[in-house]
């Protein structure tokens, strides 16, 4: 019972979490952004790449979704957490029977809400965009581009949306750990900044320790692999989309998204532990 | 009810600030103790710890040494503040929500049963007097309206203990008098009320006791009547009195043993005489919209 209670506060305050962002401008503004530059890669249609075009689109659009999701989940997350200590309104929800944890909990959910509409948006202006740019080349070139099987494989798409989402997921839950003990915005803003860039280079490390020789440097840098997430893992949208042979199997997105989950978990549990102790 | 709403036992806060841990005593060694079905004044200057206190009661904040319990639980208890309203000093609310949202928003984060939920927003919201105003959005509100919607998230819920700090900031007087009463109508239904406040004249027809904070010290606690009353004193209010009769009552005084400290002419205070005037035009107002739209129809 009393956790069926815990459940309908994290979502009642994921919820509002999300009204919060979606009535504010700034995430509507990068959507529209966002979606402008996934639609303007059409443009390049008249250099004729042939088929080599649908593949351009294709990285043109999830290089956006990465980049500006990345900036989208920080940004988001920080602002959602500060206006709530901000504006105190944190210390009336907090004086309500409800744990620390379930509020960390659903300014969490409501980011990575957030990023899930947004996510699935960019997905679906890319796959679009994507039918009608084969549909154009089908009319030009004729059926037999299709011999060796479908041009486009659309689902591909929504697993790279679904993958880049689980990452950013992670962002988010960094970026709350980052916030339970800091006192302002753009310090948050620039350390989750840095964690990110880190994440993204981290498998440079991992390349390093596998050179090393055994002893306290290696286990070192090792830690440092294990600590901040391998963001490179997802990076798969080459394998994915065209490469026909070699489909992307299941069970490798299913074990990013526990890869993902797990360290969204651990990063929300270590903010919780500074922001029990911290005096709002 | 028999345990207290609030015991407070050697509550000590110090707040570490600066650099080398250079400490801040927001509150020093106190005790209260708030019983059920009372209506208890926090009083003191700035920074004297009223809302350092309110905060720890709440478990907010985390006291240095000491303890603190609502009804017999620790208020580092989750479920010690099941049943307590709270609103704020100089409250901010979620900006982008309307009166209403918000008001049933924290109904149901305190798990008020969703078939109840429409009729305790409304009787709040109508409560406060913001009926007019619950469809707009919180940014859009002035200062006393913020004040009077935080007032009713307080109580949506029906909490046994409200707690309210400065619940008359920025509230006109029409607007404090109207939270007196609903202090007061709290009161009736068995409710406790604690309430921080520097405006005393406020606090004195409302509070049964009230404490005295000074640098985070209680100075003096008890029944306001206790405190304020001169013990040996007594004055008669009269009108209509003539010059010989005044002599006349004097000399009787005289005759009684009793000495004559003084004479004033009693004064309305300001506060019940821009009421009264409020009050008069208030409906008059009324009475001409009334008239206006009979005539209109
Ligand atoms: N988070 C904090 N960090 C450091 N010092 C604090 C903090 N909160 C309060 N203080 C200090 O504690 C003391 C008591 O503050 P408090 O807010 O309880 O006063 P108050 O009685 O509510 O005053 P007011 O009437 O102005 O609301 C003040 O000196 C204040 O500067
Ligand atoms: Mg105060």
């Amino acid at each position: 019972m009393s956790l069926l209670n815990s459940f309908t506060r994290i979502r009642l305050i994921a919820g509002t979490t999300f009204l919060e962002a979606v009535r504010q401008k700034f995430f509507n503004s990068l959507l529209i952004i966002s979606i402008a530059l996934v639609a303007s890669s059409t443009f390049f249609q008249q250099f004729d790449f042939g088929t080599g075009e649908l593949k351009f689109i294709t990285d043109f659009g999830f290089g956006a979704l990465f980049f500006f999701g990345s900036i989208l989940s920080i940004t988001a997350t920080t602002q959602l957490f500060f206006n709530e200590i901000e504006n105190r309104t944190a210390l009336t929800m907090l004086a309500k029977p409800v744990y620390k944890l379930e509020f960390l909990a659903g300014k969490f959910l409501g980011a990575h809400l957030l990023m899930l509409s947004f996510s699935l948006v960019i997905t679906l202006v890319l796959s679009g965009i994507l039918y009608w740019r084969e549909a154009a080349l089908l009319a030009r070139l004729g059926e037999d581009v299709l011999l060796d099987g479908p041009l486009v494989r659309y689902g591909d798409v929504f697993v790279f949306g679904f993958l880049q989402w689980i990452k950013f997921g992670i962002l988010a839950a960094i970026t709350l750990f980052v916030a339970s003990f800091s006192n302002t915005n753009l310090y948050t803003i620039i350390v989750s900044f840095f964690v990110l860039i880190i994440c993204q280079l981290q498998y440079i490390a991992r390349d390093a320790y596998s050179g090393m020789e055994a002893g306290l440097e290696r286990f070192l840098v090792m830690g440092l692999g294990l600590i901040f997430p391998n963001f490179q893992l997802f990076n798969i949208g080459d394998q994915l989309v065209f490469d026909v042979e070699q489909a992307l199997p299941l069970t490798t997105v299913l074990r990013l998204a526990v890869y993902g989950l797990i360290y969204t978990c651990a990063f929300i549990l270590l903010a919780q532990v500074n922001f029990r102790r911290r005096e709002i | 009810m028999n345990t207290p709403a609030i015991r407070i036992k050697n509550l000590t806060k110090d707040f570490s600030v600066g650099m080398r841990g250079v400490k801040l005593r927001a509150v020093d060694d106190l005790c209260l103790e708030v019983g059920d079905n009372e209506i208890f004044g926090l009083l003191g200057p700035n920074g004297s710890g009223k809302s350092t206190t309110i905060k720890i009661i709440l478990g907010l904040l985390e006291a240095s040494t000491g303890t603190c319990e609502i009804y017999g639980k620790p208020s580092k208890q989750v479920d010690a503040r099941r049943s307590v309203g709270f609103l704020p000093e100089a409250p901010y609310f979620y900006r982008y929500l309307t009166g209403r949202e918000l008001v049933r928003y924290y109904a149901r984060m305190c798990m008020v049963p969703r078939a109840k939920i429409d009729a305790a927003v409304n009787s709040v919201v109508e409560l406060v007097g913001m009926t007019e105003a619950a469809d707009r959005r919180v940014g859009t509100y002035s200062k006393g309206m913020l004040q009077r919607i935080g007032l009713a998230q307080s109580l949506v819920h029906d909490p046994q203990l409200v707690m309210l700090d400065e619940p008359t900031a920025g509230v006109d007087p029409l607007g404090s008098a109207a939270i007196a009463d609903i202090v007061r109508e709290l009161k009736r239904r068995g409710k406790t009320v604690l309430l921080s406040s520097h405006l005393l004249a406020q606090i004195e027809g409302l509070c049964d006791r009230v404490a005295i904070l000074h640098r985070g010290k209680l100075v003096r606690e008890g029944r306001v009547d206790d405190l304020v009353e001169e013990k040996d004193a007594e004055s008669l209010v009269v009108e209509g009195l003539s010059a010989e009769g005044r002599a006349a009552v004097e000399a009787t005084i005289q005759a009684q043993g009793g000495i004559l400290a003084r004479i004033e002419k009693p004064r309305l205070s300001l506060d019940a005489y821009f009421l009264k005037e409020v009050h008069q035009r208030e409906s008059e107002h009324a009475a001409q919209q009334v008239k206006t739209g009979s005539q209109k129809s």
